[in-house]
């Protein structure tokens, strides 16, 4: 179902969005570039001859471990809640990303007191379970933390999508299984596949979890180089090699589908008809569907919620919660207005529009504190060129402030809003957009009556995926605040890195619960979606 | 429709939160002075710090506090028209750094040169040493006797195979001791016992300080090497104290003797307010805020007259400190990371 170029340009011109998204993620990359090819960056050799190797292969290992643990717990539970009925069905389906809410750190940091010596799963499990450190452990807490991008993302293609290719299949004589594996699952790969990418580039962009878990990756040799061995220019050619390894691996799996198309014909699809479980396969499905929410959410907060409310807090968290909600819910504005934009270029746009925005979603890969260095040089040379053109009377634009954090955040988390605007209007097909242009509606009517309406739930997902992303990020925030500006993050950020948790539990536990009603506000905005575009026609 | 009702809703909650934010900065600039501190410290001794020299002075004094390297960039970037009055880092090889990139300018205070020690302080004033930490070995009293341990050489000893814990190399508090053992020994020694006490070790490098002296208490490790500081700070709380019961504190003052590391301060170089910057470094060696950094935070005061009340740190008594130029430690710190990674200590 591709376009001809000319039908292509018919539309809103798109490359001016996709290239402003692109430039927007990739500047603080692009930035690194001078760094790395300056003087310097004799340390590569040295690393290279000692702990490189062994830096990339935990690096792939924890990749490839989390790949398949997010896979294990996103997919099938997405399956069985928008497929099945059982008892607790509704509450689960709200309970399974809350996960995301938990900064995977402050997991790392839970989940290791309770499982070490003296914790109380060690003591309760008389020393079998064992410790969560390494490079196991630091794969599992990205498991339990990160499923849910999964699992949202798979769950919306599953309500949407393939409802009616599912049961011709069933029809013409396909076990559910079969059906499942051969027309359901290959129809929710994009979304899967962007649910994926995700993981994949917050697990190699992570640095707190695998440092206090004792398993330095790639990025921990990155910081390393810039920290330890005091050599910028060997941390910014480190982190562009591992840039380009990202884009370059998530291009060949868009290689590999191209030229499929998986939206549907009509945009209406049959309410969804959930099957009812017997007893004992219902009794699997709430196993199933309860584990990752007690790993990723109900074990370490109640540990935290012990700790929090044993200890009396030192610092009044107040401040903190508003700024925190300020930078998080501007980012999320924004970055609706970036990932829309970038995936409708993406969508009618030519191959120049798709290269951008292929790259502005690798941004992403960029590890937080590189990309702040990033943001921070590219703030200076912009002042050094006003500087020179307006003279005394130029404007303070380097340095911290509100603009320049939001600029990062954008630089760093547009990505996660451009996979669900993407996908989300990759379930609309080309022909509605015909149509509706032969019926002499203009461009803008396009997108405002049809693309925004349909793709609501994706543009929500996006915007609250951002708000969750913000309100967790870490190096950019404390280095690029306003005077006195503290979040969230920052304050358990402070408290743990000095090692002490039970100060840190109160802002971490802040930190959720403002979180929670946020992804169960996805939850229900995506399911409330799916049923109103079920019955709007 | 939703869309555009949430839409309003997020955006009226960051107007009212940036009202706020507006409101509270008139208020608090009713002084007409302002401090700018940009720490990589963020501990309980330093917030009284700042409010007692805001008590004493009317300054208000207004903070960025971000970890050691961002910071250096930010200033670095920020260039003439940094807001930075005052500088406070965490470690020498930090205040090394920011040193080595111009950040800081000389200062000449005869209350500064008379109350910190040559040894705590630049030799032309470009920062001041606040408070400083002893890198020490902690063991457990029912498997390890006082007389097998001599020193930090004594981690490297093949009687404590698969029994010592430590904390990973990328840590500054290893970096700065292997910087000071390269020092003290030549790097061929150094790296040969950074070999060594990693062939010794019970696990892989995990977690933090206090993590390494929980797994002695535990029975994991005999033998842990961390900062005095988080073992004060579990004798002095009601409910860790029992974890430190049964461990020690060995003192390794043979030789050249113990290990610190030092938090300072300087005048940034671009100062809007020196003299008020000055002012603040001169208060914050003064008594009442050196008593912060020993009671509050379990470090040991720079000024070394100062008395305090720790009972923790009294009961862990005297020691001698490695008289080391600080200097030295950010010299050889990139060659200590270096070592470490040949070493094979993760």
């Amino acid at each position: 179902m591709k376009l001809s170029s000319r039908e292509r340009w018919r539309g809103v011109s798109p490359a001016p969005i996709g290239i402003f998204a692109a430039l927007l993620c990739t500047l603080p990359a692009i930035a690194l570039i001078p760094m790395a090819i300056a003087d310097g960056g004799s340390h590569i050799g040295h690393l290279i001859d000692t702990q490189l190797t062994s830096y990339a292969l935990n690096s792939i290992t924890i990749v490839v471990m989390t790949v398949i643990g997010t896979l294990l717990l996103g997919v099938p539970t997405a399956w069985l809640t928008t497929r099945y009925n059982f008892p607790g069905r509704g509450l689960l389906s709200v309970a399974l990303p809350l996960p995301l809410a938990m900064p995977s750190y402050i997991a790392a940091y839970a989940w290791l007191s309770m499982t070490s010596n003296g914790g109380p799963f060690h003591d309760l499990t008389n020393g079998y379970m064992p410790t969560v450190s390494g490079v196991a452990g630091a794969a599992f807490v990205f498991s339990i933390c990160l499923y849910p991008y999964v699992y949202l993302l798979s769950r919306q293609a599953f309500e949407s999508r393939g409802v009616n290719s599912y049961e011709a299949a069933r029809t013409l004589g396909s076990s559910p299984i079969k059906a499942f594996w051969k027309v359901s699952l290959p129809l929710a790969r994009p979304a899967i596949m962007a649910g994926m990418a995700l993981v994949v580039m917050e697990t190699l962009a992570d640095y707190g979890t695998v440092d206090f878990l004792g398993t330095p990756t790639f990025t921990v040799g990155i910081l390393r180089a810039w920290i330890s061995l005091g050599d910028p220019e060997a941390a910014a050619r480190l982190a562009l090699i591992l840039l380009v390894t990202t884009l370059l691996v998530f291009g060949g799996e868009r290689l590999s589908r191209r030229g499929q198309s998986v939206a549907e014909n009509g945009g209406r699809s049959k309410p969804l008809q959930r099957v009812s479980l017997s007893s004992h396969t219902a009794l699997f499905a709430i196993l199933c569907c309860t584990i990752p929410v007690i790993f990723g959410l109900i074990a370490p907060v109640w540990y935290l919620a012990i700790l929090a409310l044993e200890t009396a807090p030192v610092r009044s968290p107040v401040d903190a919660l508003q700024g925190t909600l300020l930078v998080a819910s501007l980012s999320a504005l924004i970055a609706v207005a970036v990932g829309l934009g970038a995936a409708y270029a993406d969508r009618t746009g030519g191959w120049f529009a798709n290269v951008s925005v292929r790259v502005a979603h690798a941004g992403y890969a960029v590890p937080g504190a590189v990309a702040a260095l990033g943001v921070i040089a590219l703030l200076a040379a912009a002042q050094s060129l006003i500087d020179t053109v307006f003279g005394s009377v130029a404007p303070l634009i380097a340095g911290g402030g509100i603009i320049a954090l939001l600029f990062a955040y954008q630089a760093r988390f547009a990505a996660a809003a451009i996979g669900p605007c993407e996908s989300a209007l990759a379930r609309i097909p080309f022909t509605m957009d015909r149509a509706a242009r032969s019926l002499g509606a203009s461009r803008w009517a396009v997108i405002r009556r049809i693309h925004v309406p349909l793709a609501l739930g994706g543009i929500v997902t996006a915007a609250l995926l951002v708000f969750v992303e913000v309100m967790k990020e870490l190096p950019a925030t404390m280095i690029l605040r306003p005077l006195d500006f503290e979040t969230l993050a920052v304050s358990a950020h402070h408290f743990a890195s000095d090692e002490r948790l039970t100060q840190a539990a109160l802002p971490s536990l802040l930190l959720i619960m403002l979180g929670l009603p946020i992804m169960i506000l996805v939850s229900w905005m995506m399911s409330r979606q799916q049923k109103e575009s079920a019955f709007d026609e | 429709m939703r869309l555009r009702l949430m839409t309003l809703m997020l955006a009226v909650f960051s107007l009212t939160a940036c009202e706020n934010k507006q409101s509270d900065g008139t208020g608090a600039s009713g002084s007409d002075q302002m401090l700018v501190v940009f720490s990589s410290r963020h501990y309980d001794s330093d917030y009284a710090l700042y409010d007692a020299f805001e008590k004493e002075t009317g300054v208000d004094v207004r903070t960025i506090e971000a970890d050691g390297d961002l910071l250096v960039e930010r200033l670095k970037s920020d260039g003439a028209r940094s807001p930075a009055d005052v500088i406070i880092t965490v470690d020498a090889g930090r205040l090394w750094r920011a040193e080595q990139e111009g950040l800081f300018a000389p200062l000449q205070s005869d209350i500064l040169d008379d109350a910190i020690p040559a040894a705590m302080r630049h030799p032309d004033g470009l920062w001041y040493g606040l408070a400083s930490r002893a890198r020490v070995l902690v063991y457990a009293t029912d498997r390890v006797e006082e007389d097998q341990l001599s020193g930090y050489e004594s981690l490297a000893d093949p009687v404590f195979k698969g029994r010592v814990c430590a904390r990973s190399s990328g840590n500054i508090y290893n970096i700065s001791l292997l910087a000071a053992l390269i020092d003290r020994w030549g790097p061929e020694k150094a790296q040969d016992w950074a070999s060594s006490v990693a062939a010794n070790f019970a696990r892989d490098p995990l977690g933090g300080d206090t993590d390494q002296i929980k797994a002695v208490a535990a029975g994991e490790c005999d033998v842990a090497l961390v900062n005095h500081y988080y073992f004060a700070r579990l004798m002095n709380d009601e409910k860790d104290k029992d974890i430190v019961s049964s461990l020690a504190v060995f003192w390794p003052n043979a030789g050249e003797g113990v290990h610190v590391n030092v938090s300072g301060a300087g005048v940034a170089k671009n100062a809007p307010n020196p003299e008020l910057a000055k002012r603040f470094i001169e208060f914050a060696v003064s008594e009442q805020p050196q008593r912060f950094f020993a009671e509050l935070t379990n470090e040991y005061p720079a000024a070394t007259a100062v008395k305090y009340d720790n009972s923790a740190l009294a009961e862990l008594g005297e020691f001698k400190a490695d008289p080391i130029s600080l200097l030295k430690l950010g010299e050889n710190q990139a060659e200590a990371q270096r070592l470490f990674d040949r070493a094979g200590w993760p």
